[in-house]
């Protein structure tokens, strides 16, 4: 393990992430809770909260240390999905919030995620004066009489589901009969609830929480959907399944008969839903999400703004928009963000979604699947060779001169009915080849894209 | 300019400093993480006095220990003597007090204690810095991170089950002795009352017993920071006060007039009962009182003496099996067969339970003591000037008999001289002691006068 986590440490605007012990460390957790609650405007407390990893309870100590030491009053959720963490935050109007968990990533990474005021993400400029702050090392600590205290709030999640009830209609959904697969992490706290105090008819796999064996990789993509999730869709007779990532910020599904959909499909979905809602019509996603998406906006006069990959370029794009113009906005992993929510990423508000688009059209998933053109996709990476990453992109537009190209995020070239993107990933020293064709599999394209980028490492 | 004064001190006794700008929540993660280390991962237990800053600080060594690959029990606020017995017996890795012992509110500090409850040693202290120092730590991965699991109930019993056992409790009990308590709101304030008033069955009058509040008093426990615990005494007609310190080593005691006992006569009315009830040596530090000589004697046994530091006096403690020891002008007293640590309420048991069986006065019991004269003082020095001084009071008594274990001690036909550097201060420390009030002051003078040139 020591050669994945060697390297494994990253900090950046996003946050904090790694591999603990060997990339991730508690020096590095102290230092950089230090520095958030140093850059943190003076306010109402922090907002702590964590996923099942063993890990958090670690991270949770030095965490809350540095914290007190700022001065910051805590708040401590204990265990808590993101986005509960994120609706506490503004419920009590606290100053910022920190969610410990590596989300999607295995069991063996943690990771900080910071929130500031109205629990948004940190824009790229705060982000870069929090990332000052942290490399310079130099924290307000205060003295001995002003630290400040911890207090541990029992019941977080109540208030949550009151604001999703607010928005969907419970009664009109809680009779769907709804496979979950929790894959060990926290969405099992928020449904065991729903059941309990809405009746709702959530059927739970994989729901005790794991610290250290997660019940599969808590990744939420077509293929761990197919692993336990689809098969027992039809012997269970379910409506619908589910899978959530560790903290239920991302969410996955699966049909009636037990067919996995592509985790692509989830933003065209909730576009199809969301958009003649209105009055938002604007879809913010990045360059690498299917171009079905683009489709199913044009059919509800909406129009799809494209940004470069990660969470950071779409808190950037959305704080460019008054909010009214959104839709929504997201990734092609099902992390989805609604105006409803302000624009936080929810996997079970995004669930709920599609419960009541299913609702209101009176129809079955596998129904509302087959209204949609059937897309391909293909995903491949390389290793990379840094310094040569700009005379590979260079080459590869010299290449395909026909297309409409995109350069905000690496090389995105479009054709009709057909695109693909070659981008340096921010995680992993890989250059990531991704390939799209309305119909079936665009093979052709993509092995000469994967031959071209390999003649470049 | 003048010089920034950095209020932090990492050495062999550990990590002491100001919270705030010096002791810092890193500080105290890595350093809890180097122990974590050292100890080799397992159970370590985690407790604090009430200072302020014991929350956050115990966050920060919790983490290093769970990075570090240990299990956490957090037993809260507790005396560290306490928390050191509850390490032994829940055969724990080790422990760590979060505890500036008697210092001002705003420090804080770590205590450090081996599998067995005890203070390491001088040579598993230096082991321990280096670790530090080298940063080369113990880092669990997910699937070695341990649990944190809260234990607040146990200790005291089991501290106060270990007391009882060395006095005649029944006898204390049926006495219904009159007891003042000044626990400075600290660690005391949470088990002293309970086992004065429902251990020992005293009819307890208590101040500062509130673990929420500052320090309501100087957080030592000497004569002149007692003064309302002494009137409580004196107006409440109590048969005897205890003070302790925040964290429950130190135990300072007024007797039924008022008066604030000596530190060293207290100590030496603990050898006392110790030596009638077990047969062995005694380990006291240089600076402690001639009168721990007398009452070894009278009792046929034999006086060590160590440096300064209760590390010292434990380590020669162990080393010689001693039945009792500690150290006289800060309070300490250490009696292994309870426990190898300063623990204030072996103290209280021996003296109440003494006033029982004789049913005496504790003023009378004091009284009986051999009478010695004591001026402490200390002494500002530059640096550089430390040799230079010490050559100079050697010179000023040619004939004295020298002892350089710790600084330098000049024994006189008339009594004894003590100089050393404070460990952590830039000062001297000078004790002086005579069975004459007259030849104290001279000596006492002279020292004064000779440092001051």
């Amino acid at each position: 393990m020591a050669a994945e986590g060697a390297r494994s440490l990253r900090i950046s605007q996003v946050g904090l992430r790694g591999v603990v012990g060997s990339g991730l460390t508690a020096a590095h957790v102290l230092d950089f809770a230090s520095a958030f609650g140093t850059f943190l405007e003076p306010g109402k407390g922090v907002v702590v909260g964590r996923d099942p990893r063993a890990s958090g309870v670690m991270i949770r100590e030095g965490v809350v240390a540095a914290l007190l030491a700022c001065g910051r009053n805590v708040i401590d959720l204990g265990i808590a999905p993101t986005p509960v963490i994120q609706h506490t935050i503004r419920r009590m109007d606290a100053a910022g919030g920190i969610s410990i968990g590596a989300s999607h990533n295995a069991a063996e990474w943690n990771a900080l995620k910071f929130f500031g005021r109205n629990a948004i993400y940190l824009s790229t400029a705060e982000a870069n004066e929090l990332l000052d702050i942290y490399h310079l090392k130099k924290f307000d600590f205060v003295e001995w009489n002003q630290l400040g205290k911890l207090r541990i709030e029992e019941n977080a999640l109540d208030p949550y589901l009151d604001e999703l009830a607010a928005v969907f209609d419970f009664d009109g959904l809680r009779n769907f009969r709804v496979v979950v697969d929790c894959c060990s992490g926290t969405s099992a706290l928020i449904l065991r609830r729903m059941n309990q105090r809405f009746g709702f008819n959530f059927i739970l796999i994989n729901e005790k929480m794991q610290g250290v064996a997660f019940a599969h990789e808590p990744a939420t993509n077509r293929d761990m959907v197919a692993l336990q999730l689809a098969p027992l869709m039809k012997p269970l007779t379910a409506d619908a399944g589910f899978l959530f990532d560790a903290d239920s910020d991302r969410v996955a599904l699966a049909t009636e008969d037990g067919t996995p959909v592509s985790e692509e499909v989830i933003l065209p979905l909730l576009a199809d839903y969301l958009l003649p809602r209105g009055p938002g019509k604007l879809i913010i996603t990045n360059v690498s999400t299917t171009a079905l998406v683009d489709e199913v906006a044009s059919r509800h006069s909406g129009e799809v703004v494209r940004v470069p990959v990660g969470r950071q370029a779409a808190i950037d794009a959305l704080s460019t928009y008054r909010p009214e113009q959104i839709a929504l906005a997201g990734e092609g992993t099902g992390a989805i963000m609604m105006p409803q929510f302000r624009f936080v990423y929810d996997g079970i508000a995004s669930m709920l979604a599609v419960l009541s688009m299913m609702r209101e059209r009176g129809a079955g998933l596998c129904e509302i699947m087959r209204s949609y053109p059937k897309y391909s996709i293909l995903k491949g990476q390389v290793s990379l060779v840094t310094h040569r990453i700009p005379a590979l992109l260079a080459a590869l537009r010299e290449r395909y001169p026909d297309g409409r190209a995109n350069v905000v995020d690496g090389l995105r070239v479009d054709w009709p009915g057909r695109w693909f993107h070659v981008r340096v990933s921010q995680t992993e020293p890989v250059v990531r080849i991704i390939c799209e064709q309305r119909g079936d599999a665009p093979t052709q394209l993509y092995d000469e894209l994967v031959e071209q980028v390999r003649s470049f490492a | 300019m003048p010089r920034r004064e950095h209020l932090l001190k990492i050495g062999v006794s550990g990590i002491r400093g100001v919270v705030g700008e010096f002791l810092t929540p890193a500080l105290a993660c890595s350093f809890a993480q180097a122990f974590g280390t050292y100890v080799g991962g397992g159970r370590v237990v985690v407790g604090r006095d009430t200072r302020t800053s014991g929350d956050m600080l115990v966050h920060a060594v919790s983490c290093g220990l769970l990075a570090a690959g240990c299990e956490v029990v957090k037993v809260g606020i507790l005396p560290t003597p306490t928390i050191q017995m509850y390490v032994a017996a829940t055969h724990a890795q080790g422990g760590i007090a979060v505890t500036a012992s008697h210092n001002p509110p705003e420090y804080n500090a770590l205590k450090l204690f081996n599998a067995q409850g005890l203070f390491f040693n001088n040579y598993e202290r230096a082991e321990l810095l280096d670790l530090y120092h080298q940063s080369d730590f113990r880092q669990a991965t997910n699937a070695e991170i341990g649990r944190i699991v809260t234990d607040e109930q146990t200790a005291p019993k089991l501290h106060f089950r270990k007391v009882l056992a060395h006095v005649d409790a029944d006898r204390i009990r049926r006495r219904k002795f009159r007891v003042a308590l000044d626990a400075v709101n600290g660690a005391g304030a949470v088990t002293t009352p309970g086992f004065l008033r429902n251990t020992l069955g005293c009819d307890l009058e208590a101040i500062a017993i509130d673990p929420t509040k500052v320090f309501p008093r100087e957080a030592e426990p000497k004569p002149e920071t007692l003064g309302e615990i002494a009137e409580l005494v004196r107006r409440g007609h109590r048969d005897i006060g205890f003070a302790q310190d925040p964290d429950g080593d130190r135990l300072a005691v007024i007797d039924e007039t008022g008066f604030v006992l000596d530190n060293d006569d207290v100590l030496a009315l603990a050898v006392d009962a110790a030596l009638r009830r077990l047969p062995g040596d005694v380990v006291v530090n240089l600076t402690t009182s001639s009168v721990i000589d007398d009452v070894a004697r009278a009792h046929g046994r034999k006086v060590y003496r160590t440096p300064v530091g209760e590390a010292n006096v434990v380590e020669t403690m162990q080393a010689v099996n001693a039945v009792i020891g500690g150290e006289g002008s800060n309070g300490g007293i250490i009696f292994p067969a309870v426990h190898l640590c300063r623990d204030s309420y072996t103290g209280m048991a021996f003296l109440l339970d003494r006033m029982a069986e004789t049913g005496e006065k504790i003023s009378t019991i004091a009284a009986r003591l051999p009478k010695y004269f004591r001026r402490l003082g200390k002494a500002a020095f530059e640096h550089g000037r430390l040799g230079t001084l010490m050559q100079n009071l050697e010179s000023r008594f040619p004939s004295a008999e020298t002892d350089r274990t710790d600084g330098l001690k000049l024994l006189l036909p008339q009594g004894w001289i003590h100089v050393r550097a404070s460990n952590t201060e830039p000062l001297l420390r000078i004790a002086v002691e005579s069975k004459s009030e007259v030849e104290a002051d001279k000596l006492y003078q002279e020292v004064l006068a000779l440092f001051a040139a």
